[in-house]
């Protein structure tokens, strides 16, 4: 059975696409699918980082792409989650190191290893964003609910429908206090503005940049609200009806007194 | 190829040979750091300070300057129609009722990056700064053509930097493209003391570690840029805005009317985040 | 003089192994038997013959009055290219006396004169007769070819990660699809040391066939490869890579060794999480892990290594 391929790309760069990559990948992973995770920013490699896999990086994409090593001396099977694995970037390199064919290539072979292919696509939309459009059959655009992530996002959503390639949306970062205040667009209307199908609200958390640090993704951290909403995104993915969680601002005195960490 | 004379505040060539503006391109690396909000902050004050500036934006296909300045309305034509003769400068270049100085050439939104020759955008760049005090280059995320492009008008540079790892790790590429032969300065951008001093967030410090790179400046993380940028307002415009304040610094010190060393932003207290500014 | 940056940023030392790339080499690797050369090549044989020009340009008498067998492995080249690889020999006094490869290729080899020795030999390990002996090394079986292809070592390392320290296969299938029998091989005599004084930032890198000196940092993103040992006169906070055709003999030191990933021949290691600055450190080999030591107390004479 052949893997599922799926491209997370955005077009503004920093909305959190690797984050996003890695904790949806984990959660699936978690749920007892297979998953293998793709970092197709060559160069600009970060996906590794955020999944704390930095140090045991031997072999590379591209030296993947370029025969001077097996596929699976590149994988690097992540150590608390035995069905996850991810395929690093080169570092030392540029996109322009692989073509279109050669991702696919690459992500064919994959498909045939896992259940799930999710491919970290670097930000704009120049050569690494069709590169990693190669490889996948199906596209999940990260945004947050900023004007100018909007715009972006919406051009990206425009070429791949250019591709014919089915889209589905993830809004990230939402502060529903900035909501209220008219400060940050509504779901809907982010919804509304960028017509696709949405497939998860994950709200900005302060947590997210202590776990990128340390390299643990959210979603594995036990009594997180991330985790439960990133595990919410995997059973959508897998097909499953699930209703999505209230996102309730916290009222000032809970803010005041919020505990720290 | 382009002879122009741009009205309004900025003054005409004529006999007099005015010294050669400075090129400066903002870059990252890394995507959302808060690039495109500095170029507009920065120029936006120095603009203020009375020089005369043009911001350019190089991100061809996923513009954004226009929208931070609130000025997408008045966008007529763009840098590709300028590079292909479609258009002249003078008619490209949008104009800022707030802020006199203050011109911005407008990245093209329906083409790509590939369509910009690197050549061009440097005579244009050239021509650019025969007419401006300062040209503030507005770099796109990564490090392909869009990113060559930019950075080829431009013999300084400034590099954004969030203290995150990965923002890092992507600045320290881009400084190593950079190369020897251009002056480059760091902008620490969205710090959060509080989170620094649990040991959360890298501190100033830990990022110049790696990057090794003389300090423009530290901003802080606050609520009100994102307010701002959503209405098309900069900060800097904002006599009230502690970020404001932060950019209005900058730009003395890349003027030369600041020499102190940057501060480094400290944590706010209770007493500080009930009572004073934005929260 | 200390090489060329290009758009990507590499840093070059002309005229080095680094130059290539993966497969655009046609030899994998020359090997003695006795004084005899077994020269098995990988994809091109009009490649191979510059690449072999080229290399032996430097020392054209090395291996003057040798004969040599040539594994073409499942290559099928046209008749004129075999001949013009025996000529390319000869122009060094390497006399080719017959090839080894595909059933395919014995009645080409007898359109030009030489001998079918049937499909492809295991070679033995012999000693050359070299010039300058600078040290004894023992490589493993991954270290091969004459452009330093430093993949070969990692393979190794992927393998033992992935499967233990194995005893496992001979052979390595390398970019064409084509096996090719690994022996060890020595290292060239007379490589020399590359000097390079500034900081690596991330997504650079140095690659040389002899020691590598960097006076400043080598940033998290940055490489460093040296068939022999590597010194950073600064903070190493990226990959290093020693010994990387296998010699296990070679160190790693720094004024702060906290790299990414230490490779010394095939054996790797990673720092831990400890951020506690030490002073300078001497990396190298003890009993087949990598033992990280204060400079001071570190041993610098070079002795037979396991």
């Amino acid at each position: 059975m052949s893997a599922r391929r799926i491209v997370f790309t955005s077009g503004k760069g920093g909305v959190g696409k690797t984050t996003t990559t890695a904790n949806v990948g984990a959660a699936l992973a978690k749920s007892g699918k297979r998953v293998v995770l793709v970092d197709a920013d060559i160069g600009l490699r970060n996906l590794d980082l955020v999944l704390g896999v930095e140090k045991r990086i031997v072999f590379d994409l591209v030296e993947v792409v370029e025969g001077r090593c097996q596929l699976r001396q590149a994988l690097i099977k992540d150590k608390r989650l035995e069905n996850l694995s991810i395929l690093p970037a080169a570092q030392t390199r540029d996109k322009t190191a692989i073509s279109e064919a050669q991702m696919a290539g690459v992500m064919e072979q994959l498909s045939a290893l896992c259940d799930y292919v999710l491919i970290d696509c670097p930000a704009g939309i120049e050569h690494g964003f069709r590169n990693a459009l190669a490889g996948a059959s199906e596209a999940i655009v990260v945004t947050t609910p900023e004007v100018s992530a909007i715009r972006d996002a919406d051009r990206v959503i425009g070429k791949l429908h250019e591709r014919g390639m089915p889209v589905r949306l993830i809004i990230n970062r939402i502060r529903p206090e900035m909501v209220r205040s008219g400060d940050m667009l509504a779901v809907d209307d982010v919804t509304e503005i960028l017509a696709a199908e949405l497939l998860g609200i994950v709200p900005d958390d302060e947590e997210v940049i202590d776990t990128t640090n340390k390299g643990e993704p959210v979603a594995l951290v036990p009594d997180s609200r991330l985790a439960a909403i990133y595990a919410k995104i995997a059973r959508r993915l897998e097909g499953e009806l699930v209703p999505f969680t209230v996102l309730s601002a916290p009222s000032f005195l809970e803010r005041l007194f919020r505990k720290a960490g | 190829m382009i002879n122009e004379v741009v009205q309004d505040e900025v003054p005409a060539t004529g006999t007099v040979r005015r010294p050669r503006g400075r090129a400066i391109v903002v870059t990252s690396g890394k995507g959302g750091v808060g690039k495109t909000t500095t170029t507009a902050n920065i120029g936006t004050a120095l603009a203020v300070l009375g020089n005369t500036v043009v911001m350019v934006d190089a991100d061809v296909g996923l513009r954004n300057l226009d929208i931070v300045l609130g000025l997408e309305a008045r966008v007529r034509h763009h840098v590709l129609d300028v590079l292909e003769g479609k258009s002249t400068i003078e008619d490209a270049l949008v104009s800022d009722k707030r802020v006199p100085k203050l011109r911005l050439l407008a990245a093209a939104q329906t083409r790509e990056k590939d369509d910009v020759d690197t050549a061009a955008f440097r005579d244009l760049i050239g021509s650019l700064r025969d007419r401006f005090d300062f040209v503030l280059i507005d770099c796109p995320a990564g490090i392909e053509k869009g990113f060559v492009n930019a950075i080829a008008g431009a013999d300084e540079a400034i590099v954004v930097c969030t203290p995150e790892v990965s923002a890092v790790r992507d600045a320290d590429r881009v400084v190593g493209l950079l190369g020897d032969d251009r002056t480059v300065q760091l902008i620490v951008n969205r710090l959060r003391p509080a989170l620094v001093r649990k040991g959360k967030m890298l501190s100033v410090e830990d990022v110049n570690d790696i990057l090794h790179l003389p300090l423009l400046g530290v901003i802080a993380e606050a609520p009100d840029v994102i307010v701002s940028t959503n209405r098309g307002q900069p900060v800097a415009l904002d006599p009230a805005s502690e970020v404001g304040e932060a950019y209005r610094t900058i730009a003395r010190r890349i003027t030369g009317q600041d020499t102190a060393a940057p501060e480094i932003p400290r944590e706010k207290t209770l007493f500080g985040k009930l009572f004073g500014g934005r929260s | 003089m200390h090489g060329v940056w290009n758009a990507q940023g590499r840093i070059f030392r002309p005229g080095t192994a680094a130059d290539h790339e993966a497969g655009d080499t046609g030899v994998s690797s020359v090997r003695g038997r006795g004084r005899n050369l077994e020269i098995a090549v990988d994809r091109a044989l009009g490649a191979a013959a510059e690449e072999l020009r080229a290399q032996f340009a430097g020392r054209p008498d090395f291996y003057r009055g040798s004969r040599a067998v040539a594994n073409l492995g499942l290559l099928e080249p046209p008749a004129g290219e075999l001949a013009a690889f025996r000529d390319a020999l000869a122009e060094f006094g390497i006399v080719l006396d017959g090839v080894c490869g595909g059933e395919s290729v014995a009645h080409i080899a007898a359109e030009v004169d030489l001998a079918y020795l049937g499909s492809a030999q295991v070679a033995e390990v012999a000693a050359l007769p070299r010039k300058r002996q600078q040290r004894e090394v023992r490589l493993s079986d991954e270290a091969r070819s004459l452009v330093a292809d430093f993949a070969g070592a990692r393979a190794d390392m992927v393998r033992r990660r992935v499967s233990g320290p194995s005893g496992g296969a001979a052979t390595v299938v390398a970019a064409a699809g084509v096996a090719i029998p690994l022996q060890p091989r020595p290292v060239p005599a007379g490589v020399a040391t590359l000097y390079h004084r500034g900081t690596l930032r991330g997504g650079q890198a140095l690659h040389n066939l002899g020691n590598l000196i960097v006076v400043g940092d080598v940033n998290p993103g940055a490489e460093l490869v040296a068939s022999g040992d590597i010194v950073v006169f600064g903070a190493l906070r990226g990959v290093a890579h020693a010994g990387a055709q296998g010699d296990r003999g070679a160190r790693v030191i720094a004024l702060e060794l906290a790299p990414t990933q230490l490779r010394i021949a095939t054996v790797i290691a990673t720092s831990g999480a400890d951020r506690t600055k030490r002073g300078p450190e001497h990396a190298s080999i003890v009993d087949d892990r990598i033992v990280v030591v204060p400079f001071a107390e570190a041993e610098l004479k070079r002795e037979s290594h396991a």
